[in-house]
């Protein structure tokens, strides 16, 4: 019988800013590649059973901030379960839609939105949107990796009793003042990291999958995923930061 | 006093700027006038709000801006335009400033500005039109604007109950505003022929007024088609005020209104153009369809984003996109893809080099289907561009692409693509890259290269 991965895409038409659905694309080939079937679903504001350990493995991608509220509502019923859920298997919340899983957003016009309270963070809205590039060190399910990508920051976040999921080696992170970026709970990665993080480090997809084996007591895929494109990518991308002009505070100073 | 010095210096600088060079001094006049009086475009003269109409949105603005003008002047009127320059502020000064008298008096049939839609609360402030057009509000340039919702944000400091809006009938975001306008006129494009859809793994957006999934039929545009709400019924209307019907690709024709016009450029993006024209000549400026037909004869685009070149024995078929933009990258896709015969298609998406930091962003390809080009019979890919050829390749190996089929060149070096170019057996050569390297190109070519 075929094996099945779940993935659970929690508001995929909501929350759907910077070509994120790569994300699900990276998580399907490289499930695929280990000849495993990769079921999708999502899930929107009128789906009626959401039940969060259905899935392997669930994905928010960031959004806008204005449906902030609607899919807070809809998820408090589940908190408890989505607490559970990170305990153990994986999930991944990108960009903006980080903080709806903190505890509140403070907005521009000083109106405040209650986030999920699932990571404990607060989270304030910018006046401006501030977009570079985002690269640092990193370990999960045990293994130390790099990671580059691209962040579009328009709400900073600040840390109350979280561990960082990344140390910075360049850009903005959580707020431009800290060397942290992002924060890891549980197996629940929640970063600054957008778009097609999974695609341009496959390192880390490899990581996810493995620990939806090992959560389903299958054997490790032992074969390596070719990732030599990948890191060809990395390392031209690196030689950029490396030359470029910045505003930012050295992280060194941070 | 104020505003006559800043007048006057206008005037000289933006004359001077032209002796020395004739296309530039779009801006920089108005700008300065601006430091001198802060509220230099408010203290003009004669201006009846009522006969000013911007036109902002993500796509479209300059295309929309340079027919309804067009089509204003082949009718007899007089009118004020930023056509050839800036959309800020400064851009919207330095033209008054070169239209108006010495006293600072006007006089014109109607004012059309195209707007940025950032800026739009800047401007308004010191010119509060009473008409607005707005072509669409899409992701873009996110280094800046972030999100959608973030320029919706900006608009709705600006739309008020005394406003007259045109609005996309097609595009939920802009029609959200219709709730606010004292009155709203919808133009829209019936499904035609290049209509497409896409899979159930691209996303759609949230409802504007309810938050719900929104399912698009068929799109005409990327993000742009007819659409519904099931959760509210907020729905793009079945028969807009504006329609364009009968779009014949063969005869480059269509209709509106029962009036047949010539179709100047066939790209779908430019439907909307101009339906949306057609709709504020006749709405604000009186000017009827029928009226508007002679005009649609020898509309000539400034600035379009399409441009032929021939390279040796082969044509190259440039089209600009713009950065971080995926509706427009997606348009540009589905003309690649409208052609079937053999073809190479150069990639050369490029570092966001707007301001300070520069920053690496091809994510938005994610956004956009690559598969009806990748099944539309392309002999070789080439993927240039320093630092993100790599990501870009990878983008079309996500869609099928096998990795040797393409070529990846982690150089944007005019000699090497053209290198390139000369292997490649097919004369039909699709091109995407920032205009840069495409002037480059340009030059190579008429140096000699040929």
């Amino acid at each position: 019988m075929e094996l099945t991965i779940k993935v659970g895409w929690l508001f995929n038409n909501m929350f759907n800013l910077h070509g994120d659905r790569g994300n699900l694309l990276a998580i399907r080939a490289e499930g695929e590649r280990r000849g495993y079937r990769i079921e999708v679903e999502q899930i929107n504001l009128d789906t009626a059973t959401f039940n969060p350990m259905d899935f392997d493995f669930m994905f928010c991608a960031p959004g806008e901030i204005e449906h902030f509220e609607a899919a807070a509502a809809y998820l408090e019923p589940h908190r408890k379960e989505l607490m559970a859920y990170i305990e153990t298997r994986p999930m991944l919340v990108t960009g903006t839609t980080v903080a709806l899983f903190g505890e509140t957003i403070r907005r521009d016009d000083q109106s405040t939105i209650r986030g999920l309270g699932i990571i404990e963070i607060e989270a304030r809205e910018n006046h401006a949107v501030y977009g570079d590039d985002l690269y640092y060190s990193c370990q999960y399910n045990g293994k130390e990796m790099e990671i580059l990508g691209s962040q579009i920051q328009m709400i900073d976040l600040n840390i109350k009793e979280e561990s960082p999921f990344g140390r910075l080696k360049y850009g903005y992170g959580n707020n431009g003042n800290t060397r942290f970026e992002g924060v890891i709970s549980g197996k629940g990665i929640f970063t600054n990291t957008l778009g097609p993080v999974l695609v341009c480090n496959p390192w880390l997809t490899e990581e996810i999958i493995n620990l939806i084996e090992t959560n389903k007591n299958w054997p490790i895929w032992e074969d390596h995923r070719d990732n030599s494109l990948e890191l060809k990518s990395l390392k031209s991308k690196i030689a950029h930061i490396d030359k470029k002009e910045t505003r930012l505070k050295n992280i060194s100073e941070r | 006093m104020k505003f006559y010095l800043a007048l006057w210096f206008a005037k000289l600088m933006g004359i001077a700027i032209k002796l020395v060079s004739k296309g530039r001094g779009t801006n920089l006049p108005g700008e300065k006038a601006l430091t001198i009086d802060p509220d230099f475009v408010k203290h003009f003269k004669n201006i009846d709000y009522s006969k000013v109409i911007f036109i902002t949105g993500t796509n479209g603005k300059s295309s929309t801006t340079n027919l309804v003008t067009h089509i204003l002047k082949e009718n007899g009127k007089k009118i004020v335009s930023n056509l050839e320059g800036a959309n800020l502020l400064g851009g919207i000064a330095t033209i008054l400033a070169k239209e108006a008298s010495l006293s600072g008096k006007l006089k014109a049939d109607y004012y059309v500005f195209e707007t940025d839609e950032r800026y739009l609360p800047l401007i308004y402030a010191q010119l509060p039109a009473e008409n607005m057009l707005i072509t669409n509000l899409q992701k873009d340039q996110v280094q800046r604007n972030g999100d959608p919702d973030f320029i919706i944000r900006k608009l709705k400091e600006v739309v008020n109950p005394r406003m007259t809006l045109i609005l996309n009938n097609e595009e939920p975001r802009s029609r959200f505003f219709e709730e606010i306008a004292r009155r709203s006129i919808y133009y829209g494009v019936s499904r035609h022929d290049e209509s497409f859809t896409k899979g159930v793994y691209y996303p759609t957006q949230a409802c504007p007024k309810c938050h719900h999934d929104m399912s698009f039929d068929y799109y005409n545009v990327d993000s742009i088609g007819a659409f519904h709400c099931d959760f509210c019924g907020f729905a793009s209307k079945k028969i807009p005020d504006y329609p364009i019907t009968d779009l014949n690709f063969s005869d480059q024709t269509f209709k509106l209104k029962n009036v047949v016009f010539h179709m100047p450029y066939d790209l779908p993006f430019m439907f909307y153009n101009y339906a949306g024209s057609l709709a504020v000549c006749e709405e604000i400026c009186g000017i009827a369809p029928a009226a508007a037909v002679k005009a649609f004869e020898n509309f000539k685009n400034i600035g379009g984003r399409f441009e032929v070149l021939t390279y040796k024995n082969k044509t190259i078929k440039y089209m600009r996109i713009k950065q971080e933009n995926p509706d427009t990258l997606q348009s540009a896709l589905n003309i690649m893809a409208s052609d079937q015969s053999e073809k190479m298609v150069a990639l050369g998406l490029y570092v966001v080099n707007d301001f300070v930091p520069h920053y690496i962003n091809t994510f938005y390809a994610f956004d956009c289907d690559f598969k009806p080009v990748v099944d539309s019979n392309v002999e070789r890919y080439l993927c240039f561009s320093e630092h993100v050829s790599y990501d870009t390749a990878n983008r079309l190996i996500y869609d099928g692409v096998s990795k040797e089929a393409i070529t990846i060149m982690d150089s944007d070096d005019i000699n090497e693509i053209f290198a390139e170019i000369d292997k490649a057996e097919t004369d039909n050569i699709y091109l995407i890259t920032w205009l840069s390297t495409f002037e480059k190109m340009k030059k190579f070519i008429e140096g000699g290269q040929n």
